[in-house]
């Protein structure tokens, strides 16, 4: 189990835990992504810059600071 | 009636608002930008009823300012229905909204828009099927070509009507959290907090979800027993799923959605998609910035080239008008002051204002309708970072391109409320297209190109300085960015043209007249001398700046509207030829002070609105303090260069 911050582009995952506020907690569930949810990391930017997920066929662009706080799992 | 429309950002509410209600409305493809609800009039089967566009939003929680704003609004508002439009390609999503909105007592009926969307990517919706599961009418539309938008108001007319909203199903989450909610909404029932539509399951669910406003709602109307029963019903649900009582009922909702999303779609081959590819190259991580510095530059050379093209011989035909009038009217009479005043304002209009304007407004709109500008906050996120703020602050200061007013008011879109001054204080340094007109019409036509692409470089440069310096005073940490990137979409002529005409449309009813009365009062003020009565007070400015006397009157009008300055310059100079009374250095010092000091009466507004008095004067303390020592360093400086 590993940060999100940590998967390279082109993996999926599944979300184990998520560390944070509720305000962090909530925004990400709104757009379908919470515990138990496969993403797929699909790009970063350079310079410790934003990761864009893709769930659900949801595309979703979080910031490094949030991408340290989601705990998650690699699936082949 | 009064209808009240409904949904998740980008599902394409402001589409279908705008195809019935013409041009009063805008949509964008950036979650955030409708700040405010919208609201007109229409007509249906010969009655006149009211339809207001909220803006999106994910649920009805409390804990986002904008989710709460709308809340309010919508159980303050006496509504009659609610049309909640949902993105089919992303049904099991929207259908979150869709079963909050379900616990209250009001009609409902589903608009289900992109139904092209959901079939490009394989997803066949059996809509009859979904009716029957809420128990709502269900009406497939496609808003951009206008399909199923006729369809669906007919079907609302019918819902009201005929009551049908009674026979909504009721859905359940498993038994053991609904017993829990029921039991409290009994109790809730005994007391009086239901209103027509808040209705007591919907209090309940609320308490449990420890949603704020509820809680401290209850807790004014002195019910601490109701509030310990809650809690101990929270204990319950954790106890029973391990989980604390709010992502209980999340999860619950969540899985009732996805439930009813598996039987009523079927999921088949995917078409391929050329978006993807076309991402691949515009957030790339190299290719992605030299495609943002292309855009951003090919975009100001075509305003420019547009612009330049069409001011020249348009201000020749009102110079030759203005010599014919001179020597028609005797150019010493009082007359010809203020027929010579009105030429200015309309000829600043026409001549000026217009053609900078509209291919400006072209550029703006098209990129917020393809969808760009969202990426652009992925792209520079790490950038923003170094100014102490996150991607999202972006778009307050790309909005601020177009105008001071949206861009402002698009600072709900952050967290908190340190993030919100920052980008307001940003928002409000970037030259909005007034002052982009003062730019381009002064040191772009008579400086050239290059010396109006400079201003616009120093002006990012001080930007991201006052952010630094304002960040490292306020070093509150705030919450990261999370930001739906929409699909592309190819804007529609139909959409680009009325959003464009609406912005043109404003400055015509309101700027302009302004604009004409401005400078025909200039012109009056001039002719019996009054002017140099505000020259004088205002001398030690004029002084500083090395700028002529009469200058000093202009940007007091323009605080009033940014582009009279430059209206009022060549009136208060008496001529349109600015270098036969303007140095180049001047030129080029008051075009740096007027892009640079106090915002408009409008921004001032609407800063008073978001950020409160005190925040507000700072943020014009700090604009004149900068436009006063730029305009100064400039005025030492260029001397040098020009």
């Amino acid at each position: 189990m590993t940060n999100l911050i940590n998967i390279k582009e082109n993996n999926k995952v599944k979300i184990k835990s998520i560390v944070g506020g509720r305000g962090v907690q909530q925004k990400l569930a709104q757009l379908g992504i919470g515990v138990d949810s496969i993403v797929v990391v699909q790009r970063s930017a350079p310079f410790a810059g934003a990761l864009m997920l893709e769930c659900n066929g949801r595309s979703v662009v979080v910031g490094r600071g949030i991408a340290f706080k989601i705990m998650v799992e690699e699936i082949s | 009636m009064n209808i009240a429309m409904l949904g998740q950002p980008n599902c394409g509410k402001s589409t279908i608002f705008n195809a019935v209600a013409g041009y009063k409305s805008l949509s964008s493809n950036f979650p955030g930008t409708t700040v405010q609800s919208t609201r007109s009039k229409i007509k249906l089967r010969g009655k006149v009823h009211t339809l207001v566009d909220f803006p999106g939003s994910y649920s009805l929680s409390s804990f986002y300012e904008t989710d709460l704003a709308i809340r309010n609004h919508l159980f303050s508002g006496n509504y009659d229905v609610i049309i909640n439009v949902i993105d089919a390609s992303q049904l099991a999503q929207g259908l979150l909204l869709t079963l909050e909105l379900m616990d209250l007592n009001i009609p409902i009926v589903i608009s289900l828009n992109m139904m092209d969307e959901a079939a490009r990517k394989g997803i066949a919706i059996d809509t009859d099927e979904l009716a029957d599961s809420l128990g709502i009418p269900v009406v497939p539309t496609i808003a951009s070509k206008n399909s199923g938008v006729r369809e669906l108001f007919m079907r609302l007319d019918n819902v009201v009507k005929h009551q049908k909203h009674l026979a909504r199903k009721r859905l359940l989450c498993q038994n053991d959290i609904e017993q829990t909610i029921d039991q409290l909404t009994e109790l809730i029932q005994e007391k009086n907090f239901a209103t027509a539509i808040v209705s007591p399951r919907f209090i309940a669910i609320k308490l449990l979800e420890n949603d704020e406003q509820t809680v401290r709602m209850v807790s004014e109307q002195n019910e601490d027993g109701l509030l310990k029963k809650a809690q101990q019903l929270q204990q319950q649900c954790a106890k029973a799923r391990g989980k604390p009582a709010e992502t209980v009922i999340a999860l619950e909702r969540n899985a009732l959605a996805m439930d009813i999303f598996h039987r009523v779609s079927k999921i088949g081959h995917k078409n391929k998609d050329w978006r993807e590819k076309v991402d691949d190259v515009i957030m790339h991580r190299f290719w992605g910035y030299v495609f943002l510095a292309l855009i951003l530059t090919g975009f100001f050379y075509f305003i420019f080239g547009v612009g330049a093209f069409l001011e020249e011989p348009l201000l020749q035909q009102f110079t030759r008008l203005e010599s014919y009038l001179g020597q028609l009217l005797g150019v010493k009479s009082a007359i010809f002051a203020i027929v010579k005043g009105a030429l200015y304002g309309i000829s600043g209009g026409i001549a000026i204002v217009l053609p900078y304007l509209i291919p400006f407004l072209l550029v703006m709109t098209i990129l917020e309708d393809i969808g760009y500008l969202p990426r652009v906050a992925y792209l520079m996120d790490s950038f923003m970072h170094r100014i102490g703020l996150h991607g999202t602050a972006i778009l307050p200061a790309i909005l601020g391109y177009g105008c001071s007013v949206p861009a402002v008011m698009a600072t709900r879109i952050l967290p908190s409320k340190r993030d919100k001054i920052i980008a307001a204080v940003i928002a409000t340094l970037v030259p909005c297209s007034a002052r982009s007109i003062v730019i381009f019409g002064l040191v772009g036509r008579y400086l050239g190109a290059g010396a109006a692409l400079f201003i616009y470089v120093l002006n990012i440069f001080i930007i991201a300085l006052t952010g630094k310096v304002l960040s490292t005073m306020m070093p509150e940490v705030s919450p990261g960015m999370i930001l739906e990137i929409p699909k592309y979409q190819l804007p529609t002529l139909q959409a680009v043209v009325k959003k464009i005409w609406f912005r043109v449309r404003e400055f015509i009813i309101i700027a302009w007249p302004l604009l004409i009365l401005g400078s025909i009062i200039l012109g009056m003020a001039e002719f019996w001398g009054w002017d140099q009565i505000l020259n004088t007070i205002f001398s030690p400015l004029s002084w500083l700046l090395g700028l002529p006397k009469d200058v000093s009157t202009t940007l007091i009008f323009g605080i009033l509207r940014k582009e009279l300055s430059l209206i009022m310059l060549m009136q208060a100079m008496g001529t349109s030829e600015v270098l036969s009374v303007m140095t180049p250095v001047q030129v080029m010092t008051f075009t740096i002070f007027i892009t640079f000091y106090i915002p408009c009466m409008a921004t001032i507004a609407v800063l008073i609105k978001e950020l409160g008095n005190r925040w507000t004067m700072i943020i014009i303390g700090i604009t004149l303090v900068l436009a006063i020592t730029l305009a100064l360093l400039t005025r030492l400086g260029a001397g040098f260069i020009l």
